[in-house]
């Protein structure tokens, strides 16, 4: 019986780690599904947007791929940040309270 | 173009070599589907540029930007943000869950035989669909490059395939595609420095020269992809895609844990992405240095931009260095292919034999030295059935298969995997449904679309991404919904979680 009530423990360590996933995983996904489709869409339908100059020959639409990747980048770092400081450690709880069920 | 062939060969020496000492470590299942699952990070991160990097990145991009500017910058954005879903989504609870396969995953989940056979047909479709124009991609490519005939190039690339992918299991793939990636990414660091010497490193001279030559329309989007929807299409293939395809899925169970899996996941985004971005730059400084006719020339598709390049930094065609240049460039393609169609045909084997005849046939009943033989034996058949797909390929347009194998992947197995490991009520039956939705719509509309039938299309768009992953993840919706409730299923789906989420399992 204090097995299974450790397994319920687990199980609600995963469920505050899923919603803290969620939370940080969800705005980050708008994030670059839409600045990169939403980069293709304006590309097919403002291509006079995508014209503008900016530096000498460099124009809005470069700009933009470029920051693109800049912004894939910075979002992997930021998440690894986050799953090694917050993720890791509800995991790592969530599995010790398994462990000490199944002894 | 001897001077390429003796840098290939040195290549394939080395790789054959590290084929001989990979094949003495590999005794296990787990050896031979997962390199024991002893990887680092960090070889990990190469290997996965080697994996996600073909020739259509190596060569295409570059040809892309070359010829029509902007699009071909899409192009090559796309695979690296495709990253993020794998990163945010998919390599964690692909460690944690899996042992081995995306039918690894899905049968933990559901428990079921026929959910089992969904995932081997997903893996099998799309890696097929991939396979088969690397294969008729790598005799074009390497007839161009070192003269031997398509149907001589086609067997030699697939022998070396079977020969890697049968005696060195996945140590030996990864380590192919380790040497490739390191060879890739150090021909375009030379290219890199020697083009932007020449402009006194400001590359906006690429952008400027380019727009001179060519017009102010060249630096605008729409040049290669007129279809609005067709770019948006491309956007969601690439981005959702690369998550569902199963080469790429294999690599995350080369490492021990998550976390290693996240840290190798950050190291390709770099790698690549730092590649992906060259690849833009290469394009305008061959466009600007060597000349959209001449590259024309060469190749109607522009796939030999970055060697043409790479011959006039050299000093030019005719000289040592132009020679060795574009030797050594021109080499580095032919690793690129045989490093992705070994990974492919590894994936593939691992289906077979692993997912159909271990699980789903023999129920899990087989001795684990018996089933590498299996795994081996799956791979030389594969590899013969790819080299004979690959040169009944010549002369037929099999763009629609690249196409085809991404679209899959995107509205198939991705759907299916992501409810699977998302969603409570979803089951045996929403498995099948997404899987023949996704897979069904996404034939049928690249068959009639226009890379299959030009201007008798019955259907406009190249890419049908934007309408069958919808559907893909409709029919896994609706099929769960139609099916019984799976209440078994469903009550062990927190025990599930706690294995996706922390690789701990309660029993």
């Amino acid at each position: 019986m204090r097995g299974d009530r450790r397994v319920e423990a687990a199980h609600d360590v995963v469920r505050a780690l899923v919603a803290a996933k969620v939370r940080f995983l969800l705005p980050m996904t708008i994030v670059y599904i839409v600045g990169y489709v939403g980069l293709t869409a304006v590309a097919g339908f403002a291509k006079d947007a995508m014209a503008v100059k900016i530096i000498g020959p460099l124009n809005v639409g470069f700009a933009l791929i470029a920051l693109n990747y800049f912004l894939s980048w910075a979002l992997a770092l930021s998440y690894e940040r986050v799953a090694n400081r917050v993720f890791d450690p509800l995991a790592a709880t969530a599995a010790a309270s398994v462990r000490g069920a199944v002894r | 173009m001897s001077i390429t062939l003796v840098i290939f060969l040195l290549i394939l020496a080395v790789t054959l070599g590290i084929t001989y000492w990979a094949a003495r470590r590999t005794k296990t299942a787990s050896d031979f589907y997962a390199a024991d699952s002893q990887l680092t990070a960090a070889q990990n991160g190469f290997a996965l540029a080697g994996d996600w990097c073909s020739a259509a990145a190596f060569l295409g991009f570059s040809g892309l930007t070359a010829l029509y500017g902007m699009d071909g910058a899409f192009y090559a954005l796309g695979p690296l943000v495709a990253f993020c879903t794998v990163l945010f989504l998919i390599a964690e609870p692909l460690r944690n869950s899996g042992k081995y396969t995306l039918g690894d995953v899905i049968r933990s989940r559901m428990k079921t035989r026929s959910s089992l056979l969904a995932a081997i047909a997903g893996t099998i479709v799309v890696n097929f669909a991939y396979l088969m124009p690397q294969m008729a991609g790598a005799g074009v490519l390497v007839r161009l490059l070192t003269g031997i005939s398509y149907d001589w190039a086609v067997i030699f690339v697939g022998v070396s395939m079977i020969v890697y992918v049968a005696f060195g299991g996945m140590l030996a793939t990864t380590w192919v595609q380790i040497v490739k990636a390191v060879l890739m990414l150090g021909a375009g660091a030379v290219v890199l420095v020697m083009a932007l010497s020449l402009v006194h490193f400001n590359p906006l001279t690429f952008f400027a020269d380019t727009e001179a030559k060519y017009g102010a329309g060249y630096l605008l989007p729409g040049n290669y992809l007129k279809n609005p929807f067709d770019q948006i299409s491309l956007g969601l293939g690439y981005v959702l895609g690369l998550a569902g395809l199963p080469h790429v899925m294999t690599r995350f169970y080369t490492v021990p844990d998550a976390k290693t899996a996240r840290r190798s996941v950050v190291w390709v985004m770099f790698l690549a992405g730092a590649f992906f971005a060259g690849t833009t730059l290469f394009g305008l400084a061959a466009a600007d240095f060597v000349g959209q006719d001449a590259i024309r020339a060469a190749d109607k598709g522009g796939n030999l931009a970055l060697p043409l390049l790479a011959q006039y930094l050299g000093g030019g065609k005719g000289s040592v260095g132009g020679e060795l240049m574009l030797g050594f460039v021109a080499a580095v393609a032919v690793a690129t292919i045989l490093a992705v169609v070994s990974a492919l045909t590894l994936s593939t084997s691992s289906s077979i034999a692993h997912d159909f005849y271990v699980n789903w046939l023999k129920g899990g009943q087989v001795e684990g030295r018996q089933e590498v033989w299996i795994a081996r034996l799956a791979a030389v058949i594969i590899g013969v059935l790819a080299i004979a797909l690959g040169i009944l390929a010549q002369g037929v347009n099999v763009a629609v298969l690249v196409i085809l194998a991404i679209c899959v992947a995107a509205s198939a197995n991705f759907p299916v995997l992501v409810l699977s490991l998302f969603w409570r009520r979803f089951n045996t039956g929403g498995v099948i449904g997404g899987m023949a939705a996704g897979l069904v719509s996404s034939v049928a509309l690249a068959m009639i679309g226009p890379a299959m039938r030009g201007s008798e299309a019955l259907w406009p768009l190249v890419n049908p991404t934007i309408v069958s992953l919808p559907i893909g993840f409709l029919g896994a919706v609706i099929g769960s919904l139609i099916a019984a409730r799976d209440l078994e299923n469903e009550k062990r789906f927190d025990a599930f979680l706690l294995q996706v989420h922390t690789g701990s399992a309660p029993e």
